[in-house]
């Protein structure tokens, strides 16, 4: 139980007061009426005697009263029954005070630590105290006991009357009238002859004093001084003392015993006494009591909030209620002095002390006096017949008295009675020790003679007593409580004394610290009859168990459900919130989710009809983002309330469903791109569908650098930003983004539904908030408004559970878009705690107006033979209202595609029939093979990033203005699918805007698929320098080109034409086709091969860049197209000495045809395959090899040392060219001489531009053994070892003799040729090419 | 047979709740919660009179309770908590407790 203001004994004496009646003329209700108070109430405040009063009890021992209270009663007449439960009426007022005392806003409140709880509860229940002090004052008086019968009757009239002395005989005749007549059943009196007092009530504003004396002294002369009593009062006059502050005693009393008084006189008589009742209540108190919703309670049931509000606006009418009721009556006591004051406490005084309390004296004496006399008879009487009839009989006084269930019933003035009267006064006058002896000998007779009520009743009262007798000489008979309970409630069914029998256990078990057993006893009496006192009591049992030794927090949690349930019941719904929101503390956030979703949903539902919906909003709120477990129909069920709430309450409620993904936000910046426009194709640009991609991502801030770089002479600003259209969470958003004015944005919001219902959105907006800041740039002149906006992050829509009945509910909600950054990660404080980094994500910069370019592709193709070139128109079209300037693109192959300018190639697409790229010059045929010669300048070469200006009129385009460029394009070189990526760059014609440029992505797929293998391969020429046609250089080279149909369409490609082969290169130049075959026409079906050779020769030095072409076909083509530029190598390196010396750097490009057919139609399509032979000897292709798999390769952990340099053979052997020069035949006679000398000329020439030193040696390999049998009639003669030296690209001839033996046929190859660069320290020397045979036949002559 | 079977952890949180009459679920959360207080009464008990002693089964909170029962459920508990990728406090998620569970339960229809 929670604590009480009062203490134990204080409450237990308070619950049993000695009663006095009180009957008023009609004239002193009038005078005490003025105060606005009747004459009970105007005592009332007073009842209370604060000095000692003594009593002699039988013995004539004196007995100390201390601090005694009476209680005066108007006699309020009814003649029904006493019944065992209260009336309605009583109920409802019980109601009504538990429902006006309510706990404080902010009341001091306990935390209990038991455990991991931390509880914060208030220790007190006022309600309940006063719960209970109304539920004792209005226990019906009833047989068994006297506690609460009238002791003595207040008599009281005025003097203002004309003869008082009549009035108080007439009040004294009714008074009899309403004791003995026997027409009433209440009120119920103690003792037949009950003390009367006299009062004469003078009024001092308007009566005479000294008459008022007279009469006075005539009433002491008629009752004795004792029994009368002059009270003056309303001395105070209204107009003189306005402004005085008299305290107002009453007014804790009043406002509860002006509902008491009101349910009171509900059973009205026809007594004209009993007219106070003045109705203050209007009807709504009682209709709103009348009305409980019981049926509300059951959580599950889909009982609506609409009829619960309904009810609740009657409540609210009724809470104010009490309010009005206590400020009608708010001026109590206007006309009462503080001496008056005193004049009424004296008077209490001496009525208490001299009338009432000589009274009960005199009765508790003469009641001894009568059971003493008895005693030695009745007991022996008693015990005899018990033995004669065997016990267990009913004694013959009560055969004819009826029987009840609670055993037999006692006429009031039973001689068994008699001792429980004397009890009963003397546990009034706290004579708590024969009070005790006295109940316990009454119980013991009730017991025996069966009479249940009776005996419980002593029960109840000897524990009380013996409870409260002072010095405890034996200990508090706990289970003589509980059988009085148990007897109340069973036998008697009388639930009311139960009760009142419950709640003084369980005080005194508290006070005991008993609290385990308190709870269990208010546990026990909690019942289905009445759910107010089952709730007050099982939160009290609550109460129990968290006071207990070891706070048993669940059970007080529980417990707190229970009550808080019944609390609802009774239509307490601010205690019953109360008692669940102190519940929720046990069950928050500790797993309990179908419990803590109960007393969610039940805190929201009564926080509802207590108009709080903030707490509504919030308990409802967690049932809903919780993981639920809950079922779908549960589920359902909440969503319905929840919104309902909303919909009644809060005008743009933060709605927490859908949740909102928020860091998922994408923020676009632009307009949604149309893609396709007609045939023309839009650049695609960034769209919402596009996954961002980290790489993709690097790759266009990339290309944007290089292109920011172009624009700006080859820096790269130090303030440059690239530019992000999409913002995602991957994006950088620690900037705040630039939008521009008139544009769109559009922001991506990602919803997801917690809930197993579907929940409908409708009529989605989005909220923003823009704020202007002027912030204008003073270097400049004109006034420019930077507009400075954001978003409040907020997205406004219509909530509908997705129900298919028909109340469909709409809530519009709003939800914040709150965006966090990453989390931090740099510092230790970042570390160690939580902290995330901004997002500005939603708050982008409005700038001025910047121009908007698009960009669309005719006739794009998206499949292309490698090599294939393709002529494809691009439109810039400027759509918006600002001039643009500074167009360029930068892509990913920047071989892909070049521009056609437009004096060259026809504007528009339509003008151009024919669509080669190459164009036909008409040369007159020319028999043999004839080379021409471009120069081709050498800036065309150097184009040296990807970055390209694109040549458009005027280099601006005005707003609204388009143009279109010719777009070249070449197919890949690699079959496959390839993504090729165009990033265009343009800025506004004003500068210093905020924006400094704009970009337009665009993102094409490729497929190329196979046309045509060039595979080249050059080797040295072995013809002597002298020889070559050529006058000056070192000799030429022999190009071979295979060229092989690898298209594997069938069905497309029918057969590809080489019409041309170019080569470009600065060192060189294509000489003549030395094909041996003779078709001209070089057609290629699939699979089919074709080889070309041809013959270079070097260029003269700074002869720029020699751009040949060889027909192979009659007529002749001149094309451009790009190469690498120049390289110079200036190396001192041996290995680029001897690289130099191989060097070809000859590029070969083939061009072709290829007649396709396509829908029964032959299309010819042409292109070029470029093939780069850097050096010689090795071969090129215009396929790059394949990939080979990546071997599995072992792990290595040393480091490895650099491979030591050594000169490759294969390149070592390049550096010297030999040539033999020897007479084809040769006949000589063998008959006449045995020796046949033939003169070889060996002519060495030294490719490489160092000093090479060579030796040469003529021996045979001896080594070889089938060297021997090859060559052993061949040798040579004279010198056979030779050491020269050679310098940079000299020829030098040696003349040397070779000796046959005989006829035959020679390989005059023999000679091995070793060299190596001066200077090099170890000798590398290497054989020089010895592979082709030298052939000599010597004839016999 | 059971109706209900809990396993709370040491800090009051469930970390297994399964009951049969999936009507009655809430009730049954309540009423377990609420004897929480009563073990924890009997832990206190045990730690007082038997010091080292670990007796780890309390007794019955109702009469009608099978010690078997416990012995067969704790012995499931442990391996779950033997499981190396269990993290002790999170809710049980084991399919061979809940079969054991399941099979100590009432069994409906």
């Amino acid at each position: 139980m929670a604590q009480c203001v009062q203490s134990v004994q204080e409450f237990v004496q308070d619950s049993f007061v000695p009663m006095v009646a009180v009957l008023c003329s009609e004239e002193a209700e009038r005078v005490t009426r003025k105060n606005n108070l009747n004459f009970a109430e105007l005592l009332r405040p007073f009842c209370r005697l604060t000095s000692e009063g003594h009593i002699r009890d039988p013995n004539n021992q004196v007995q100390v009263v201390k601090n005694l209270r009476i209680c005066v009663n108007n006699v309020v007449i009814s003649p029904n029954t006493v019944s065992a439960a209260l009336s309605p009426s009583q109920c409802r007022l019980l109601n009504e005070v538990v429902l006006s005392c309510q706990p404080q806003e902010g009341a001091v409140t306990n935390v209990i630590t038991a455990g991991d709880y931390d509880l914060n509860f208030s220790a007190t229940t006022p309600w309940f105290e006063t719960y209970r002090e109304n539920f004792l004052q209005s226990m019906p008086a009833s047989d068994h006991e006297f506690l609460n019968h009238y002791l003595a009757c207040l008599l009281v009239v005025s003097s203002t009357e004309t003869v008082p002395v009549e009035h108080f005989l007439k009040l004294s005749q009714e008074q009899h009238r309403i004791q003995h007549s026997g027409e009433y059943t209440n009120p119920k009196w103690f003792i037949p002859n009950t003390l009367k007092y006299y009062v004469l009530l003078h009024d001092m504003s308007e009566g005479d004093e000294q008459r008022a004396d007279a009469v006075y002294e005539d009433m002491k002369q008629r009752y004795g001084s004792q029994g009368c009593y002059l009270l003056k009062m309303n001395s105070r006059t209204f107009s003189a003392e306005e402004d005085e502050q008299i305290p107002d005693p009453w007014s804790q009393y009043l406002q509860r015993s002006n509902l008491h008084n009101q349910v009171s006189t509900v059973p009205k008589t026809s007594s004209t006494l009993t007219k106070f009742g003045h109705c203050f209540l209007p009807d709504g108190v009682s209709n709103s009591l009348e009305n409980h919703p019981l049926q509300l309670e059951t959580a599950s049931s889909s009982g609506t909030l609409h009829t619960l509000s309904a009810v609740n606006a009657d409540l609210k009418k009724g809470a104010r209620d009490p309010e009005t009721l206590a400020g009608g009556a708010g001026s109590h006591g206007a006309c009462l002095t503080l001496n008056d004051h005193d004049h009424i406490r004296q008077f209490i005084q001496e009525f208490t002390f001299r009338g009432l309390l000589p009274h009960i004296e005199k009765n508790i004496r003469q009641l001894n006096d009568q059971l003493v006399s008895r005693k030695g008879l009745s007991r022996s009487l008693f015990t005899a017949t018990k033995k004669w009839f065997g016990g267990g009989k009913v004694p013959e006084k009560s055969i004819s008295e009826p029987k009840s269930t609670c055993g037999l019933l006692y006429p009031p003035e039973a001689p068994e009675l008699q001792i429980r009267k004397m009890a009963d006064l003397c546990f009034l006058v706290q004579h708590y020790e024969l009070a005790y002896s006295c109940y316990h000998t009454a119980k013991k007779d009730f017991l025996s003679d069966q009479a249940m009520l009776y005996a419980a009743g002593a029960l109840e009262m000897a524990a009380v007593s013996a409870f409260l007798q002072a010095g405890a000489p034996r200990p508090y008979p706990a289970h003589y409580m509980d059988t009085a309970i148990q007897t109340y409630r069973d036998v008697c069914k009388n639930m009311v004394l139960a009760e009142r029998c419950a709640l003084l256990s369980a005080e005194i078990l508290k006070s005991q610290g008993k609290y385990s057993e308190a709870a269990t006893l208010l546990i026990k009496m909690t019942s289905e009859d009445s759910d107010l006192r089952s709730a007050l009591l099982l939160e009290q049992a609550a109460h129990c168990f968290i006071n207990m030794r070891n706070p048993m927090v669940r059970k007080f949690a529980f417990h707190m459900i229970l009550a808080g349930h019944r609390f609802s019941k009774a239509g307490q719904r601010r205690h019953a919130l109360r008692c669940y929101c102190q519940a929720m503390q046990v069950y928050k956030e500790r797993g309990w989710s179908l419990a803590e979703d109960h007393i969610n949903f039940t805190i929201g539902r009564q926080s509802f009809t207590l108009r709080q919906p903030e707490n509504a909003v919030i308990a409802f709120r967690q049932i809903l983002t919780n993981d639920s477990r809950q079922t779908a129909t549960q589920q359902g069920a909440f969503l319905r309330e929840y919104l309902y709430v909303y919909k009644v309450t809060i005008s743009l409620p933060q709605l927490p469903l859908p949740y909102i993904h928020s860091s998922a936000t994408r923020v676009y910046f632009g307009h949604e791109r149309r893609l396709a426009q007609g045939e023309k194709q839009a650049a695609t640009h960034v769209s919402l569908d596009q996954e961002y991609d980290q790489d993709l991502a690097a790759m266009w801030c990339h290309l944007e650098e290089q292109l920011v770089a172009a624009a700006n002479r080859g820096i790269v600003p130090v303030n440059f930003q690239t530019t992000q259209c999409c913002l995602n969470s991957q994006t950088d958003n620690l900037r705040h983004p630039l939008a521009v004015v008139e544009e769109p944005i559009i922001v991506e919001v990602t919803f997801r539904n917690p809930l197993k219902v579907s929940l409908s959105l409708s009529n989605l907006s989005l909220v923003w908030r823009f704020t202007a800041d002027c912030a204008s740039p003073s270097k400049e002149k004109t006034t420019e408004e930077f507009c400075f906006a954001t978003l409040t992050h907020s997205v406004d829509f219509f909530l509908s559970t997705d129900q298919q009945t028909s109340d469909l509910m709409v809530v519009r909600g709003r939800q914040e878009l709150k965006i966090r950054g990453p989390r931090l990660n740099q510092t230790k404080e970042d570390k160690m705690s939580v902290r995330h980094g901004p997002d500005l994500r939603l708050d982008p910069i409005i700038t001025p107006p910047m121009p908007l370019m698009e960009v669309f592709f005719l006739q794009f193709p998206t499949a292309l033979l490698c090599g294939e070139i393709r002529k494809a128109y691009v439109e810039f079209c400027n759509v918006s209202s600002v001039a643009l300037c500074g167009l360029r693109v930068v892509s990913t192959h920047p071989d892909f595609f070049t521009f056609g300018s437009q004096a060259t190639t026809p504007l528009s697409p339509t003008s151009a029939e024919n669509c080669s790229a190459y164009k036909t010059l008409a040369t007159a045929p020319e028999p043999g093979l004839v080379a021409s010669e471009i120069l081709v300048s050498a800036e065309d070469f150097s184009q040296s990033s990807g970055v390209m200006e694109i040549p458009i009129d005027g280099c601006t385009l005005q707003p609204g203005e388009s143009t279109q460029l010719p777009l070249w394009l070449r197919g890949p070189d690699q079959e496959g699918v390839h993504e090729i990526n165009f990033l265009f760059y343009y800025e506004s014609t004003s500068k210093g805007n905020k924006i400094s440029h704009r970009v337009l992505r665009h993102t094409v797929f490729i497929c190329a698929s196979r046309s045509l293998s060039v595979q080249a391969s050059a080797c040295r020429s072995s013809v002597p320098l002298h020889h070559s046609l050529d006058d000056k250089g070192d000799g030429g080279a022999m190009v071979f080109i295979d060229v092989e149909n690898i298209n594997t369409s069938e069905a497309g490609v029918r057969e590809f034409h080489i019409v041309q082969v170019s080569s470009s290169s600065q060192h060189w130049r294509l000489h003549k086709c030395i094909n041996p075959a003779k078709d001209k026409d070089c057609k290629l079906i699939s699979r089919e091969r074709a080889k070309l050779c041809f013959r270079a020769t070097r260029c003269k030095p700074h002869q720029g860049i020699s751009h040949r072409k060889i027909d192979v076909a009659s007529s002749r083509t001149s094309s451009s197209s790009k190469k690498q530029g120049p390289t110079e190598n200036r190396a001192s390196a041996i290995a680029n000495i001897v690289k130099k010396c191989n060097e070809l750097d000859l590029n070969i490009i083939v061009i072709w045809k290829a007649y396709v057919v396509e829908d029964n139609k032959q299309l010819i399509l042409e292109g070029q395959l470029h093939v780069a032979l850097q050096t010689i000897g090795k071969e090129a292709s215009s396929l790059t090899p394949r990939e080979e798999t990546q071997e599995m390769v072992l792990l290595k952990f040393k480091s490895e040392f650099p491979p030591i340099v050594v000169l490759p053979p294969a390149e070592l052997s390049q550096l010297i060219k030999t040539n033999l020069h020897y007479p084809e035949t040769y006949t000589h006679p063998f008959v006449q001489d045995s020796l046949c000398v033939v003169p070889v000329t060996l002519t060495l020439s030294n490719c490489s531009l160092a000093q090479v030193d060579v030796i040469i040696d003529l021996r045979h390999k001896s080594t070889s053994p089938e060297s021997m049998e090859v060559h052993s009639s061949f040798t040579w003669v004279g010198q056979t070892q030779y050491k020269l030296q050679l310098k940079p690209q000299e020829v030098l001839c040696l003349t040397l003799r070779a000796c046959f033996l005989q006829a035959g046929v020679y390989n005059l190859n023999t000679p091995r040729v070793f060299a190596k660069p001066t200077g090099q320290g170890a000798m590398c020397e290497t054989s020089q090419q010895t592979s082709i045979p030298a052939l000599i036949i010597i004839n016999n002559a | 047979m059971a109706v209900c079977i809990a396993v709370i952890a040491k800090e009051n949180y469930p970390l297994y709740i399964r009951s049969v009459p999936t009507q009655n679920e809430l009730k049954f959360h309540y009423t377990v919660h609420t004897s929480l207080d009563v073990v924890e009464e009997k832990i206190s008990a045990v730690g007082k009179s038997l010091g080292d002693q670990r007796e780890l089964y309390l007794g019955l909170l109702y009469p009608t309770e099978d010690y078997k029962m416990f012995r067969k459920l704790h012995n499931s508990f442990t391996d779950v908590m033997c499981n190396p990728f269990h993290n002790p406090g999170d809710p049980i998620q084991s399919k061979a407790f809940d079969g054991i569970v399941s099979g100590m339960m009432v069994q409906t229809g």
